[in-house]
């Protein structure tokens, strides 16, 4: 099994390589003017000079990856055009927003997903599975942001019971002083025992959750049931049922273990899902997290922001997929 | 190009397998009638100018005096900001989110599927380069890459295409290449081998046709997906721009007034909603029947 | 010692896509307790078919029962609910050994686990007193080196191993009827002497009842005092082994005797497979049969007695030796 370890994290080294290559060609190399592109539309002739031979864009090839894959190395994702500050500076205060919604999506994922398609597989083609389908597949058709808009406008402007925006109400953050320990205003909130910040803050994450959850709760719900119908087409779950085991322990741990391989495969996949749909409704929410840090440079055109939050999701993309991976390999079949 | 040929010649048998496939989709009522639905879009799309009530508001003209109106019975889904009818706008949007998605997923398969075959049925280096590209290709989040690539290249609707093929790829290449090498161990495959066919018509004649089955499952999901991408990128910014009516395009604008006009983000929002709804819906239907181990008996 | 699995009037169909087909029609079969009886029939026969119909596991929605009663002392099994079947009846009084062993073990459970997870559900007992009977059983089904066999997983044992996995796994439930459904067929013949031994010394230890259910005539001889042979769903003959295999009375079972060489010296009596046209309303063995009469094409033969125990559906079987 360490074999196999090393060999993935091999591979995924050379995966992340090819990462940094592919936007090493988009920022340099495909543009007509790179230089212009690094210092933005507005900039003078004189600036986009500048920029170029900061660049070292005329320098050969090879010279300008190296400086590039360095700079990347140290964590010098460049200069916001918008904000003037480093970004990695601006990705690390936008993080916890973030990863905030990513959590609870992928936890309703898989507290909601997985059960919901094992029943489904369980009861195939007998009403809950009907409804379960329906949903699942519903659901992934929607466009993510629409739901956030048109739950803005049912929740907040028709009926007035859920915020509009942000974390926190504007009150809140006037009046008090909220806690900073790990970042996460829930999680701070919580252990100093603030609890109307708590609530409020939860009260403000509802809708932003639940836009982002949904995609990937269909998705995983719907792999699960394949999965799982595929494997209780299997001898082994006949023979467990000829030996009298009870039904439930047949289902929830012969059948669902089998299908660990699978489910860390559509776990990780949705969690990349729910990462992108921040990207399209956290600034419909004002939510401070990464999504409206991207959603705000596409439409100034700022490009090193652009890069930055790409090159940091990919890689962590990549670092998620290693860890589902190694998951898999725990399953015994694969030690051989 | 004589493979080609092959590969068209092994297609004749299936064409009883393929209508049979069609009669065992229909006997779900569901699928009939999401294929019912996406004839009536494909309809609509073609048909256009014809159906909408002010064909010109789709494309340029304007109209400032009846601005953001409620839906009446002359709009029927209401005016936007610059007067235009919402009805019209959405209609044509069908055609430009057909039209795309038919285009990004047919030339995502012409590039994913061959080189996906070659990968699998020739092995050893080839495989392994190939198939290293297609970790890295899929090693970024869906969409992330073709906001990427759609920002750099520039703004435009062709460009987010663009950006959609080169992210959309990885995954048939992936998905061919494997059962390609599953087949390749089998014993007609080394038979055809053994009395020296050539490669490539081993490639394109024997081993492509039997593993075009998943493939086929994955691209008409992927209608569906590739529509919401579209939406998406144009929701963004850097897809379709404005006139054009694309419905993320037109749910981006809308953000601006709909507190105040809900027809304006609601009906754009429910047709990318029913047209993704029924390609998943076929999608699944073709699943079932395809595979056999889901198959009903 | 009475009857005390009796199967009357069983009539099983499969439906596939275009149309049900007939799997199993069972006028009657019955096994005494304490006895193996030998149910011999050529692939498709419908033989695992009867094996899951008597649990209850015929998968849905392709299996139908149409009709029939499968009397296990004093009930009728096709009348029980599922919930009943799954705490009264399967493990703790019926069990299965499966054909394919690394099919029916679960991939990615130890072993010893999945031996484990039964006697807990079966034996009711805890915790190490588990692990101490899984070895116990091991060690019954002759398995060297218990303790690090335990920990292993399907994939890494040989197709002699698993099955006695699998027979220590159904001896584990402590049932009083096993239904071994060709537990020998994917091994070598080498190994099948030792698991058929196994079987036999098992079954006169703990005095079960046992349905071995196999394809080759010659295997039923060595394990069963009864035998019956299936053909196309239907109980065509049936008696004490020794009867049937020497003395065969239809057609169909004299063919599968014959078959088997006994030496270089005895030529090879192959019946030829007359091919006439199906009797769609008469003898299913009628294509095949070299001694049908008219009768054959218009009824079904029943079991009739001929000769002793034996019982044979067969018109001019039964009838040339009334």
């Amino acid at each position: 099994m360490k074999k196999f370890i090393l060999r993935r994290l091999f591979l995924g080294m050379i995966v992340l390589l090819g990462v940094v290559i592919i936007t090493f060609f988009l920022t340099r190399v495909i543009p007509s003017d790179p230089a212009a592109k690094w210092v933005g539309p507005r900039a003078k002739p004189e600036q986009i000079a500048k920029a170029r031979i900061e660049l070292g864009l005329d320098k050969p090839l090879y010279v300008q990856f190296f400086k590039y894959l360095t700079d990347l190395v140290q964590g010098d994702l460049g200069h916001s055009l918008r904000t003037r500050r480093p970004i990695m500076l601006d990705l690390k205060e936008n993080l916890p927003a973030t990863i905030e919604l990513v959590l609870i999506s992928t936890i309703a994922a898989v507290f909601i997903g997985i059960p919901l398609g094992v029943i489904s597989a369980k009861r195939k083609d007998q009403w809950l599975d009907h409804i379960s389908r329906l949903f699942s597949v519903g659901v992934v058709s929607l466009p993510t942001f629409w739901v956030a808009l048109i739950m803005q406008l049912v929740f907040f402007r028709i009926l007035g019971i859920l915020p509009m925006g942000g974390q926190l109400s504007t009150e809140i953050k006037l009046t008090m002083e909220i806690p900073k320990i790990t970042g996460f205003i829930i999680f701070d909130s919580l252990i100093t025992g603030n609890f109307r910040i708590f609530f409020d803050a939860l009260w403000h994450l509802i809708m932003p959750g639940i836009s982002i959850a949904l995609y990937p709760i269909g998705l995983v719900a719907r792999m699960t049931r394949s999965a799982l119908l595929e494997i209780l087409s299997n001898d082994y779950i006949t023979a467990a049922r000829s030996y009298g085991l009870k039904e439930r322990t047949v289902l929830w741990s012969y059948a669902l273990k089998n299908s660990v391989g699978t489910t860390s495969t559509v776990v990780a996949l949705s969690i990349g899902y729910a990462l992108v749909n921040t990207f399209l409704t956290e600034s419909i929410f004002s939510w401070p997290g990464i999504g409206s840090y991207i959603a705000t440079a596409v439409i100034g055109l700022d490009y090193p922001a652009i890069m930055g939050v790409t090159i940091f999701s990919a890689i962590a993309y990549v670092i998620l997929n290693l860890i589902a991976d190694i998951v898999i390999a725990l399953d015994p079949r694969v030690r051989t | 190009m004589k493979w080609f040929s092959e590969f068209i010649k092994t297609l004749q048998p299936r064409i009883r397998e393929i209508r049979m496939s069609f009669y065992l989709l229909n006997r779900n009522r569901l699928q009939r009638v999401s294929l019912v639905i996406i004839c009536i879009l494909v309809l609509i799309a073609i048909f256009a100018p014809l159906i909408s009530p002010f064909p010109s508001h789709a494309i340029s003209a304007t109209n400032p005096g009846d601005k953001l109106l409620p839906p009446s019975s002359k709009y029927i889904f209401g005016t936007d900001e610059l007067g235009r009818d919402m009805f019209s706008r959405v209609i044509f949007g069908t055609r430009i989110s057909l039209v795309t998605a038919i285009i990004a997923v047919g030339l995502a398969l012409l590039i994913g599927v061959p080189l996906g075959a070659i990968a699998g049925g020739v092995g050893g280096v080839v495989d392994e380069i190939i198939m290293r590209i297609t970790d890295v290709f899929l090693s970024f989040p869906p969409l992330l890459l073709a906001i990427a690539i759609a920002a750099f290249l520039g703004p435009n609707l062709e460009n987010a295409i663009l950006a959609i093929i080169v992210s959309w790829w990885p995954w048939y290449t992936r998905i061919i290449r494997g059962q390609a090498v599953s087949i390749r161990e089998r014993q007609f495959v080394r038979a055809a081998r053994a009395i020296g066919t050539p490669m490539p018509r081993i490639i394109f004649g024997h081993i492509l046709p039997n593993t075009l089955a998943p493939v086929i499952v994955q691209a008409s999901m992927d209608f569906g997906s590739v529509i919401l991408t579209i939406a998406a990128l144009s929701f963004l910014g850097i897809g379709a721009q404005p006139p054009t009516p694309e419905w993320g395009l037109l749910i981006s604008t809308s953000r601006t007034y709909f507190m105040n006009a809900w027809w304006y983000s609601t009906f754009p929002g429910i047709a990318i909603f029913i047209t993704v709804l029924v390609f998943n819906l076929i999608g699944d239907g073709i699943r079932e029947v395809l595979d056999p181990r889901t198959r009903k008996f | 010692m009475g009857v005390f699995f009796e199967i009357k009037n069983l009539s099983v169909g499969f439906r596939t896509f275009e149309s049900e087909r007939r799997v199993l029609d069972i006028e009657s079969l019955s096994i005494n307790r304490g006895e193996t009886f030998g149910l011999v029939g050529e692939s498709g026969a419908g033989k695992t078919v009867l094996a899951l119909t008597i649990l209850g596991l015929l998968p849905k929605p392709a299996g139908v029962i149409h009709s029939g009663e499968i009397w296990f002392d004093g009930e009728d099994l096709l009348k029980k609910s599922e919930k009943e079947m799954t705490d009264q009846y399967r493990g703790k009084r019926i069990t299965m050994i499966f054909q394919d062993p690394m099919s029916t073990l679960n991939p990615v459970f130890t072993v010893g686990q999945q031996i484990e997870n039964v006697i807990k559900k079966q034996q009711s007992l805890k915790g190490s007193q588990c692990t101490r009977r899984a070895a116990e059983l091991l060690d019954t089904v002759k398995l060297p080196d218990v303790a690090s066999m335990l920990k292993k997983y399907p994939h890494e044992l040989s197709g002699g191993q698993r099955q006695r996995i699998i027979i220590a796994m159904a001896l584990a439930c402590g049932a009083e009827f096993l239904i071994a459904d060709e537990p020998t067929r994917n091994l070598d013949v080498t190994i099948q002497a030792g698991i058929l031994k196994l079987i036999g010394d098992l079954q006169k230890e703990l005095k079960i009842s046992v349905l071995f259910i196999a394809n080759n005539v010659g295997l039923v001889n060595v394990v069963c005092k009864n035998a019956g042979i299936l053909y196309q769903g239907k109980v065509v003959e049936a008696g004490s082994s020794g009867s049937v295999i020497r003395k065969p009375k239809h057609p169909y079972t004299q063919m599968l005797i014959s078959a088997i060489p006994r030496d270089k010296s005895e030529k090879l009596k192959f019946a030829s497979i007359m091919i006439k046209p199906e009797a769609i309303n008469g003898c299913p063995y009628y294509s095949r049969c070299p001694i049908a009469v008219s009768d054959c094409i218009e009824q079904i033969p029943m079991l009739q007695p001929v000769d002793g125990d034996q019982r044979v559906a067969c018109f001019v079987a039964a009838g040339g030796s009334r």
